[in-house]
């Protein structure tokens, strides 16, 4: 079974968003929203010592998921390969997942009305086809590929050349979304763009909190009456009762 | 008995009164209550197994995994289970939006709250009167009665006290609460699900309806099972549940159970009986005789004499005290084999249940030995559960047929059937002793009863019959050993 893993060079990367278009126009994403989209840290340092980056988000098709835990009826659900995947059937635009990503890669789509992110292009890969971002990229600044296959060029990427994941102590869920530059970039777009802590939303956090266990008690120990007064009835036989 | 003469409170009966109040039936339920009733209980079946297998999160999950799984692949996907859940759901909301339209006038016509001075009254009785300026409906207004009605309910459920019930209406108490508690949450869940359904308003809103629909469901929930409890387990309370098939309880239940409601039907019908004396007196004609459209066919009580003697009713066959004739059950239980045969592609069977049990607790315990076992290895399938087959499943219908019978005739009870010369402790023993005997030699002849003489019988296997004739010689000659044990 593949892995599937992107790598964005950011030596490379312009900020063109080439990228974004390719991604819109490829999947219909509606005007102001974005499955993926690049960021530009601005310049930090002091002269001489400047740095500055651009940062291409995107959905990182973590390891361990925190969307998929918050999503209430399992819409977004991690495939085999890896790929977090929204059944848009079963999808009811609660939006606990957008609050649950650490990255931001999630949005609730105007039009209809469920959450949207990227999914490396899956209906292109099954057609053998490069996602649109990755053939897209004016600066070839992203490559795809399977980190199982040790031939790929993700493969060289990761485990040779040291392309790093956006992660930082407290948020570790495995992104599967690679960035290979110079320490001082990368480190200059987690700095700008941190992760934030998986949250669940008020509502979601109430629930879990709160109310799933103040229903689980109500209806056990209704339960509970109940099987008390089952038994009283069964020592003492119907026909008894009656009288 | 003019209307007057009627009592104010329930009196003790004669046991003359007792059995003719028996025979007579007041008519409890309307047929488009006792249908709506029904279509509730469906949809609630339906919306709640497929709504517990809906919610998989981690953080809010209540059913187990296999449960959850077992439902997702019954509908083919997750998808398909919610379509399900949604379009069980709206036809709900569309047959009750229907009701309540058409349905209201009655509502109106009952409403009450003439003369009551409510500031004049204490706290807790305002609140009494609050709801009925809510609900407009004496039928799901709590009196003072009902409160005290709730309290000796509980305590004689629990087999604390067995003090008499405050007289009540229509409706006890119980079930006035319940009606609370669902006309409260059942618009709740109505709204948060069309919300969910089709995405209304803004993210947010939806992120609330999730909530607000769950907490609803589970609050109905704890008050449907006591519902279903009362309604359809609870003995005192049965003719509640078979006037929801037949939409009559007798006169008898209705003093005993409703006794304010029954002096209503009275008092109706003694004015009933004054109008016809009045129209018969007055013009000179004779009575009418009951029929469409008379007066005395609108009176509720109707008599039930007339019916013919050997009518096959529902209580005949079903509610009968005694057991089925043995024909007749093996003609059922032919029909059952058939049955099972078209639908399982296999006969019915009792022991091959307890050996998947038992191999279900051997591949827990010691997998590599179950495995790898010539004799167990058999049953155990990688991947698979072992208790995942139709025998497994057959067992606890066949739990659940023999106490759905034994409850419809009454016969429910925790017991030891016993000869009455030997102690409990020795029927134990013997019942343990019969038990593995019977269970390996069903195992040594791969069949018991069930599984070998009525299955393999059925489809002339030799083993089964000459398994059969052995088993019956076996039993004609242990019976006469064992015979001081039971008589």
């Amino acid at each position: 079974m593949a892995r599937y893993a992107m790598v964005t060079d950011l030596r490379k990367c312009v900020g063109c968003q080439a990228c974004t278009v390719a991604c819109n126009s490829e999947w219909e994403v509606p005007t102001g929203f974005a499955r993926t989209h690049v960021h530009a840290t601005g310049v930090a340092g002091v002269f001489p010592d400047l740095v500055s980056s651009f940062y291409v988000a995107q959905c990182n098709h973590c390891d361990h998921p925190a969307c998929t835990k918050a999503c209430p009826t399992g819409a977004t659900y991690q495939a085999e390969n890896g790929i977090v995947h929204i059944d848009r059937n079963l999808c009811i635009g609660c939006g606990y997942c957008l609050e649950a990503c650490p990255y931001g890669a999630r949005y609730i789509s105007p039009t209809i009305k469920k959450a949207d992110k990227c999914d490396f292009c899956s209906p292109r890969l099954e057609r053998g086809q490069e996602p649109a971002c990755v053939l897209t990229c004016t600066a070839h600044a992203k490559f795809f590929g399977n980190l199982e296959d040790p031939k790929s060029e993700v493969f060289n990427m990761v485990y040779e050349q040291g392309a790093r994941r956006l992660e930082t102590p407290e948020v570790a869920i495995g992104p599967n979304v690679y960035y290979l530059g110079k320490k001082e970039n990368v480190d200059l777009v987690l700095a700008t763009f941190p992760p934030h802590r998986p949250r669940l939303l008020a509502p979601g956090e109430i629930w879990r909190g709160y109310l799933k266990p103040f229903i689980l008690a109500a209806v056990g120990a209704t339960f509970l009456g109940q099987a008390v007064a089952f038994f009283h009835q069964l020592k003492v036989g119907e026909e008894e009762f009656e009288k | 008995m003019g209307a007057q003469s009627l009592p104010l409170t329930p009196a003790p009966l004669t046991v003359e009164q007792a059995e003719a109040m028996s025979r007579r039936q007041i008519k409890k339920h309307h047929v488009a209550i006792m249908l709506l009733h029904w279509f509730n209980a469906v949809v609630w079946l339906f919306e709640l197994s497929t709504g517990a297998a809906l919610i998989a999160s981690p953080y809010f999950r209540v059913a187990p995994y296999w449960y959850i799984n077992m439902v997702t692949t019954f509908f083919g996907s997750r998808a398909n289970m919610l379509r399900f859940h949604i379009a069980v759901g709206v036809t709900w909301v569309i047959v009750f939006a229907v009701y309540v339209t058409f349905g209201f006038r009655t509502y109106v016509r009952t409403s009450v709250l003439h003369g009551v001075r409510i500031h004049e009254q204490p706290a807790w009785r305002k609140f009494l009167a609050l709801q009925c300026i809510l609900f407009q409906n004496e039928e799901v207004c709590l009196d003072a009665d009902d409160v005290r009605w709730l309290k000796a309910r509980f305590l004689r459920v629990m087999g604390r006290n067995h003090e008499p019930l405050p007289p009540q209406g229509l409706y006890n108490a119980g079930q006035k609460l319940f009606a609370w508690l669902v006309y409260l949450a059942i618009p709740v869940i109505m709204l948060t699900g069309l919300v969910m359904a089709l995405h209304l308003i803004s993210t947010m809103t939806v992120a609330w309806a999730v909530v607000l629909h769950f907490v609803a469901v589970g609050l109905v929930l704890s008050g449907l099972m006591i519902h279903v409890y009362m309604g359809a387990v609870f003995p005192e309370e049965k003719p509640a549940f078979f006037s929801m098939i037949t939409g009559m309880v007798s006169e008898l239940y209705a003093y005993r159970h409703h006794f304010k409601w029954w002096r209503e039907v009275k008092m109706q019908e003694e004015a009933w009986k004054l109008e016809l004396q009045g129209a018969s007196g007055s013009s000179g004609v004779a009575p009418p005789v009951a029929g469409a459209g008379s007066v005395a066919a609108k009176c509720p009580l109707e008599r039930t004499e007339a019916k013919r003697e050997g009518a096959w009713t529902f209580k005949r066959i079903f509610r009968a005290p005694e057991y089925w004739p043995p024909y007749v059950a093996g003609a059922g239980l032919g029909l059952t084999l058939l049955a099972t045969f078209v639908l399982m592609g296999q006969g019915l069977g009792a022991s091959g249940a307890f050996t998947r049990y038992l191999v279900a607790i051997l591949a827990w315990v010691a997998p590599n030995y179950a495995a790898h076992s010539s004799y167990w290895s058999n049953y155990v399938q990688p991947g698979q559960s072992p208790l995942i087959a139709f025998l497994v499943f057959e067992i606890f219908g066949a739990m659940i047929g023999g106490f759905v019978s034994g409850w419809l005739a009454g016969r429910v009870r925790i017991a030891v059937d016993k000869g009455p010369r030997i102690s409990r402790r020795t029927r134990y023993a013997l019942a343990l002793g019969g038990g593995i005997l019977t269970g390996y030699g069903a195992r040594l002849a791969r069949g018991c009863t069930s599984g070998l003489a009525l299955s393999g019988g059925a489809v002339l296997a030799v083993g089964a019959w000459v398994f059969m004739l052995a088993v019956f010689a076996a039993g004609f000659i242990g019976a006469y050993f064992m015979r001081r044990y039971w008589l």
